[in-house]
């Protein structure tokens, strides 16, 4: 579904991505975790072409992202992608927010978008909301908002880029039920997040990420089991102190 | 100093026709508003325009609407308006010129010239708006635009520019106020609007002070119209809650 081949990037001389290559496929769910400034956030962006990349592919459901030939704003239509700080938009009511891409990529009906924004809105709990605006909700609700317009495309995939670091600890798992409900469906995900009852719980691979290499890349029981470098040895024994 | 204030004046015949010098003051309002709302709509379309350009990727685009910035806001209205009254008219193919020249009414010639001139300095200023309010909007916005498919112009039409310009309400405003201020050079050119109007009845009359005061007033009471209008324009596209835009 995703195929990440020998990609590398570069800002100016500083080269943020090092010959990565992993692979998603159809119904897996990939963690990608690793330190503050590995590339995470930068790896996942490449998938959906909101970063360039200078070298090396990624191929999506048979399309190359790095192709210039390739139509992206209709590569991003099928692959959802969900981000730290939710990023509804502020001015149009979450009815709309759920519509919007709807009508103008999809091309569907307002009222058949509608109708499609409120059933996933219930599924994500908060069918009482639909005609207040992000700025009304919790960010919990509000990223919960967000994963329901990304699943009103219908994607083939969803990306995740830390969902749930920028919520108070109390509304954390709220956005996670609604994740893990996605991965139970089927849903082909990759996930950067230090959640990591998250991936222990639905994660078929860990990626470890560190200066912007792929570190490891293993089966989610053997990364945790025994992580083979010992940078990801350190990281995880750091971050299941807490 | 002793002065005989006489506010009859207004009512007395201009000895034209059955005209007071009150009728002066309405037909110089007239034209005050329409050139002001004429290089209004100009300068809010090119200036959004413009202030689109300065954000897009890639060089050129950016670049061009920089230079229009840099020309038009930094030469002088006053230079700029002779160049549009006196010097494009002399550029115009044989025809147009003819047309611009002769045919026209000289109050009417006078007017497009006032109103390209206020609507493309105008615009320049507006430009620099819509940019600032664009670019105060977090990133992460035009990447969920682009994440969902959209595509730039529909990523400006639908998320951008309707938060930016919710952002730049107060510094529009100003500039519309400032587009009735700054309306008044028309004088220097000969069409009669309201400041050229409010001199040529201090001149006929003898009345100075009573002239401008009443033109004090009614341009301090357009003002406070235009002020209460962006006031509730502020207040109807307002969204719930939303204490301030931007940020972050
Ligand atoms: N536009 C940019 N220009 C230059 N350097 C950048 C830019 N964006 C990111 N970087 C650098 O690239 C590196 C990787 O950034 P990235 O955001 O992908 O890291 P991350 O693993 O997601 O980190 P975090 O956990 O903090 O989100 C960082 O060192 C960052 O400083
Ligand atoms: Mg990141």
């Amino acid at each position: 579904m995703i195929s990440i081949k020998n990609v590398s990037k570069w800002y100016g001389d500083f080269q943020v991505l090092t010959d990565c290559t992993t692979e998603v496929s159809k119904g897996e769910v990939v963690v990608v975790c690793g330190p503050s400034g590995s590339g995470k956030s930068t790896l996942i962006k490449c998938v959906n072409g909101l970063e360039p990349f200078q070298s090396g592919d990624i191929i999506v459901d048979g399309i190359s992202v790095g192709s210039p030939k390739t139509d992206l704003p209709k590569l991003r239509s099928r692959v959802g992608m969900v981000f730290q700080h939710f990023e509804l938009f502020p001015h149009l009511s979450i009815t709309d927010n759920l519509a919007l891409a709807q009508i103008k990529v999809l091309g569907r009906k307002e009222d058949e978008a509608k109708k499609k924004g409120l059933a996933l809105l219930d599924r994500v709990g908060l069918s009482a909301h639909a005609a207040k605006f992000p700025g009304q909700l919790s960010g919990g609700q509000q990223q919960r908002v967000a994963i329901a317009r990304a699943l009103a495309m219908d994607p083939i995939a969803m990306l995740f880029d830390e969902p749930t670091s920028a919520l108070d600890p109390e509304m954390i798992n709220e956005v996670l039920d609604v994740m893990v409900q996605l991965a139970h469906e089927g849903m082909t995900m990759m996930c950067v997040t230090h959640e990591m009852g998250f991936a222990r719980k639905v994660a078929n691979r860990v990626i470890f990420m560190d200066k912007g290499a792929i570190v490891e890349d293993a089966n989610k029981d053997e990364f945790f089991g025994s992580p083979r470098s010992e940078r990801a040895q350190a990281f995880l024994s750091k971050i299941l102190q807490h | 100093m002793h002065y005989n204030w006489d506010w009859g004046v207004f009512f007395h015949s201009t000895g034209i026709g059955s005209e007071i010098y009150l009728d002066w003051f309405v037909k110089g309002l007239g034209w005050t508003i329409a050139l002001s709302l004429a290089g209004w709509v100009i300068a809010l379309l090119l200036g959004t325009v413009l202030g689109v350009m300065r954000t897009l990727p890639g060089k050129v685009l950016p670049r061009i609407a920089a230079v229009y910035v840099e020309i038009f806001r930094n030469i002088p209205l006053l230079v700029q308006l002779f160049v549009w009254y006196f010097i494009v008219p002399d550029l115009l193919p044989e025809g147009l010129q003819t047309w611009f020249k002769q045919d026209l009414n000289p109050a009417t010639s006078a007017f497009i010239s006032v109103v390209l001139c206020l609507g493309l300095f105008t615009a320049a200023r507006v430009c620099e708006q819509v940019r600032t309010g664009i670019q105060a909007l977090p990133k992460g916005q035009t990447n969920a635009a682009y994440a969902l498919g959209l595509r730039i112009p529909q990523i400006y039409k639908e998320v951008l520019l309707p938060q930016a310009f919710r952002i730049i309400i107060p510094p529009l405003t100003s500039e519309f106020l400032n587009i009735f201020k700054n309306s008044s050079v028309a004088s220097l050119i000969g069409l009669m609007e309201l400041l050229a109007q409010t001199k040529q009845t201090a001149e006929f009359t003898a009345n100075l002070f009573e002239a401008f005061t009443l033109a004090t007033i009614i341009y301090f009471v357009l003002n406070m119209g235009l002020m209460l209008f962006m006031r509730w324009v502020e207040k109807r596209v307002r969204v719930p809650g939303l204490i301030a835009l931007g940020g972050k």
